[in-house]
């Protein structure tokens, strides 16, 4: 079967950017992890039954306001991963007939962002083995960052982790802030979920009052509420644009 | 940290992750037509991590100043396109460099 071998170091090598792009996320969250004093093993283990950088951050975000509520921890959890929902469901109509339920139920937990949409621009149906070629590289890179990120922060002087603060944030404005360039309607969720997520805080019944984490719930249902109603998203428009853009480019 | 609570939460929510993939992979064939749903759904990420920026990254870092410095300099360079790697060392590089270097001359 040699097309299949050609797919599966086709997929291979489309991963390896992936994989390269997630180390640096991979460290930072690693970085934030052992500046709260996560168990060093579990925080391995947690990352590799997870594989989501934003859900682990938001997850150090609830340890580290003290949240021991689990529901708090499911909810906030699965409104994140909710969107994989959705990738699932399109990515299903883009796969091979003879794509098995075994391979399917195999792939489901590496289909992240990037894989996604790396995916979805190849042409015609993928087969199992792309699959399975591109889903390596990326977790590799999403663990090596991990690791490194913790074992490194260890032997680091109190002012470069001081600095190291601002690492995950950074590479969240960096997930955030590129795509506000080509919609005014991500910029408009932006500064909507920028100005609810402040105000929250700057109630004292929500801080004193809510489980800690509810004002990141609040916030998120809140500001794709607003955002649905009032700019809502048409997705041909969207594949249109992405089309015309990458013909410019 | 309570190592028994953690991992307990590791599994219950890779349950919930897995479920939530593999189900519409495995059992859908149909397509989201609900235009708002579709919407939601496409705002979330942004959402979510705005929500996690805003504000605690104002106390990430020794001071305010140079929270806000590294926070102008990563939103500086995701308007030019720098990729990921380039915003984060930057950011992280202009928090260390005030705050060793310049802050010192202040006080």
């Amino acid at each position: 079967m040699s097309e299949s071998k050609e797919l599966f170091q086709k997929g291979l090598r489309d991963g390896v950017a992936i994989g390269v792009s997630y180390i640096p996320a991979a460290m930072a969250i690693s970085i934030a992890a052992s500046k709260q004093n996560f168990p060093f093993g579990i925080w391995e283990l947690m990352s590799a039954l997870l594989y989501t950088t934003s859900g682990q951050a938001a997850i150090l975000n609830l340890l580290s306001n003290g949240t021991t509520v689990i529901f708090i921890y499911i909810l906030t959890f699965s409104i994140m991963t909710f969107r994989h929902v959705l990738f699932s469901l399109s990515l299903s109509q883009k796969l091979d007939s003879n794509v098995g339920i075994f391979s399917r139920m195999l792939f489901a937990p590496f289909n992240s962002d990037e894989i996604y949409s790396i995916v979805m621009q190849q042409p015609g149906k993928i087969k199992s083995s792309y699959l399975l070629g591109i889903s390596i590289f990326p977790y590799l890179g999403q663990m090596l960052g991990i690791s490194a990120g913790f074992l490194f922060t260890q032997s680091l002087p109190e002012s470069l982790k001081s600095a190291m603060g601002i690492t995950l944030y950074a590479v969240f404005l960096a997930l955030v802030v590129p795509p506000m360039r080509k919609s005014m309607h991500v910029v408009a969720a932006v500064v909507l979920a920028g100005a609810i997520s402040w105000i929250l805080e700057c109630i004292p019944a929500v801080k004193s009052g809510l489980p800690a984490g509810s004002p990141m719930i609040i916030c998120t249902l809140l500001t794709c509420a607003l955002g649905a109603i009032f700019m809502p998203v048409n997705s041909e428009d969207e594949k249109l644009e992405e089309e015309i853009e990458k013909n410019n480019i | 940290m309570d190592s028994k609570f953690l991992l307990i939460l590791s599994f219950v929510l890779f349950g919930i992750s897995y479920l939530m993939r593999m189900i519409p992979l495995v059992f859908c064939k149909g397509k989201i037509k609900n235009k708002f749903l579709n919407s939601f759904l496409y705002y979330i990420p942004f959402a979510v991590m705005t929500s996690i920026i805003i504000p605690e990254v104002f106390s990430s870092t020794s001071s305010l100043a140079s929270a806000i410095s590294g926070v102008v300099v990563a939103v500086v360079l995701g308007l030019l396109g720098q990729n990921m790697l380039v915003i984060a060392l930057a950011s992280t590089a202009v928090v260390f460099v005030i705050e060793n270097f310049i802050l010192h001359l202040f006080n």
